[in-house]
């Protein structure tokens, strides 16, 4: 990260002048104007203020979007190019989550092999896009984390001349609140956060966000390896607040309490592979993402039915995590031309449907809506609630990106749950 | 005369030289796969400012180099959310080395001096895992292991329920780790038994000790040293082990220091924090080290 390592005086405004002493203190500052020792007294790690802290370029929220800025020094490429002939596409997503089918297609069609590199979370992600010397051409961020990457200048602008088919999506993901023209994102996939179980073990899944916490199910319990995702949900399961993009510590602190209590009582475990645990059966109760119980009928074991799987969200969409995830090129790509060409064709309807088979994430393309996915066999009745519709976009409750002092005091609060810490 | 100091001034000369550019490659290597990485997780592990991504930006100033973090990662690693890490690992270490011992030092011991002409090939069974990776080598025991793995199935013929083995249970990470360095641990101290002077073992059954007597006075003293240099060789690595434990177990109830390193510094924002943590253990393999080479020195000028 040879641009991350110059001299901060060099910076320019938008750069968070953020020490860690400063965060330090301002943590010190809120501990004891809150006065909440034992809660605090647990943790002394570098938690940020979120009273105190604030972002030097803009947070988009629905009813505050913002236009990502375009950089002098990153521009978008040029009209009418052509796709380079590299023979490669490096791409940075989370594992399996792209069909093969869809990678071997892009191959014949374009003559470039699709290469994932994956990572579990988005702070992993970055990590990887961040190192020096690293060079991808397609990356999947969500809302929560885009304009640190565009203002962080690790993705480049797009050329829509190249995107035509962005015309398939829904009329919100042409122009979203996060990324207004669409300059740096294209949607990929619309998706809930529930709990996922297995209908043949798990007794009362009307017990909801506490079946994992429900001892009866030791041993084959687990949470997603997402700090937003997994502290959300114990705030949710245990009223401790609806807000999901708190910054207050005493919350945060509650919630890593709450997981906490998960490794004694059920030996929590924490991944991303459920849509295959819990087919397998090696999980009875995981937390997990809509898209993973429609596609986990293809990891079941022989002989067994979609009938075994089951998804819980709260019946009340108010109350339901809902989120996006898209497209977006790096600013490292050695072939951008190639990548535009990529995230046209993942864009197109069949390609997206073949995606969607495979993989269980819904594409927000008008085409592909519920129940014409429903209409075409692709998600069974025992699993309805896993179906996303725009409507529960204006309803449900979305992570947003946070100022970076609020994000690590999130990412803290969740490293000391998967230490082990008490 | 003259002529003769003159070449032998030359020879001086050129071995002056000679010797010492015999250390070069090692310590071009030693620099740069070493020094330069090393100094490069000080700088993170020292430094004080955050990036736009919030991620440290490496202080590769010394003048620059800022202590909070680290003294952070100290005060938790006694008293906060790392000391279970540390605890888990100091304990698995420990366990796994016993095990290793037990197993290890007969197996050496009888390839060493009993095998015959079998040893051969029971060096190279040994040596065997090491065709296999590593990682190939403990998604076996997920497999041996698993719900419906075959030491449940086995199990299963007694009647026995199904037990939860890799649901985080500390015993499974311990013995996974003793099977993974086992290996490690045989090489060496079995070319320590091989070294040892069959006359020293003869003479002291000619004084009237009997077998295991001079097991106990002759052989296992003389083997001290090789049996201290394999549990060195095998605890340095077993100290930052984590996929191990990331295999057979991934529960916060046992995390390593190995896991929360990797935690750290996988995500970005606190690699800071792992690699305070780098530091810290690679302080208290120092010390081992140390006390290692310590007793090597002394042995050897005993020797002497």
């Amino acid at each position: 990260m040879p641009n991350e390592a110059n001299d901060s005086s060099r910076a320019p405004a938008w750069r968070p002048q953020l020490h860690r002493r400063d965060v330090l203190r301002g943590g010190a500052i809120a501990a004891v104007g809150l006065g909440a020792a034992p809660l605090l007294a647990a943790c002394s790690s570098d938690n940020g203020s979120g009273q105190t802290a604030s972002s030097d370029y803009p947070l988009a929220r629905p009813d505050s979007p913002v236009t990502l800025p375009i950089f002098d020094d990153n521009k978008p490429i040029a009209s009418g190019l052509e796709p380079e002939n590299v023979g490669v596409l490096k791409v940075l997503n989370y594992a399996d989550y792209m069909a093969p089918g869809v990678k071997s297609d892009f191959q014949d069609k374009y003559g470039a092999e699709v290469q994932v590199t994956p990572y579990n979370n988005y702070d992993e992600m970055l990590s990887k896009l961040n190192a020096s010397g690293a060079s991808f051409d397609v990356v999947f961020p969500g809302p929560s984390v885009l304009s640190r990457m565009v203002y962080g200048k690790l993705l480049q602008p797009f050329n829509n001349s190249y995107l035509s088919n962005i015309k398939n999506a829904w009329p919100e993901y042409q122009d979203p609140w996060y990324d207004r023209g669409s300059q740096y994102t294209v949607p990929y996939t619309v998706y809930t956060t529930g709990v996922a179980y297995r209908s043949d073990v798990v007794a009362d899944p009307s017990e909801g966000y506490l079946m994992m916490w429900n001892a009866d199910y030791a041993g084959k319990v687990g949470v997603l390896d997402d700090a937003g995702e997994a502290l959300s949900m114990a705030m949710l399961a245990w009223d401790i607040t609806d807000d999901i993009n708190t910054a207050d510590p005493e919350y945060i602190n509650a919630a890593k309490e709450k997981l906490n209590e998960l490794t004694g009582l059920v030996d929590v475990k924490i991944d991303i592979t459920q849509y295959e645990t819990i087919a397998s059966g090696k999980f009875s109760v995981h937390q997990a993402w809509s898209g993973d119980m429609i596609a986990a009928r293809w990891y079941l074991p022989k002989g067994e039915t979609t009938e075994v799987l089951g998804y819980w969200v709260p019946d009340d969409g108010a109350q339901r995590v809902i989120g996006n995830d898209n497209i977006a090129i790096p600013k490292s790509s050695e072939s951008p031309v190639l990548a535009h060409t990529f995230l046209n064709y993942m864009l197109d309807n069949t390609v997206s449907e073949k995606n969607f088979n495979w993989n269980g994430y819904q594409p927000p393309l008008d085409k592909l809506n519920a129940q014409y996915l429903i209409d075409g066999g692709y998600i069974s009745d025992n699993l309805l609630s896993a179906v996303v519709v725009p409507e529960d976009f204006t309803k449900g409750i979305q992570f947003y990106e946070q100022p970076v002092a609020v994000q690590n005091m999130w990412l803290s609060a969740f490293m000391e749950f998967k230490s082990g810490g008490s | 005369m003259a002529v003769a100091e003159t070449a032998e001034g030359k020879a001086d000369r050129a071995t002056r030289f000679l010797w010492p550019s015999l250390a070069i490659p090692g310590t071009v290597w030693l620099i740069l796969l070493f020094v330069v990485p090393f100094y490069g997780i000080m700088a993170v592990a020292f430094s004080s400012q955050l990036d736009i991504l919030g991620q440290p930006i490496p202080a590769w100033n010394p003048l620059q180099w800022d202590f909070t973090v680290m003294r952070q990662v100290i005060n938790e690693s006694i008293s906060g959310f790392y000391r279970p890490s540390w605890e888990h690992t100091f304990v698995y270490c420990f366990l796994a080395m016993m095990i290793c011992v037990l197993v290890g030092y007969p197996v050496a011991y009888y390839v060493a001096r009993l095998a015959g002409r079998n040893r051969g090939l029971l060096l190279a069974l040994i040596l065997a895992p090491w065709w296999i990776n590593y990682l190939t080598r403990m998604l076996a025991w997920v497999g041996l292991l698993g719900d419906k793995g075959y030491v449940n199935e086995f199990l299963g013929l007694f009647g026995v329920t199904p037990v939860d083995w890799l649901a985080g249970n500390w015993y499974v990470v311990v013995i996974a780790l003793a099977y993974g360095y086992l290996p490690f641990f045989i090489i060496p101290l079995y070319a320590y038994l091989d070294r040892i002077d069959q006359r020293l073992i003869e003479a002291s059954r000619d004084l009237g000790a009997n077998s295991f007597r001079t097991f106990f006075r002759v052989t296992l003293p003389l083997s001290r040293i090789g049996l201290i240099t394999s549990i060195v060789i095998t605890a340095l690595p077993m100290f930052g082990d984590y996929y191990t434990n990331t295999l057979v177990s991934n529960s916060p109830a046992t995390t390593m220091v190995g896991n929360s390193i990797e935690q750290s510094i996988l995500s970005g924002f606190s690699r800071a924090k792992g690699a305070s943590l780098v530091l810290i253990l690679s302080a208290v393999l120092l010390v081992f080290m140390a006390y290692y080479l310590i007793l090597t020195v002394r042995s050897s000028r005993e020797a002497r």
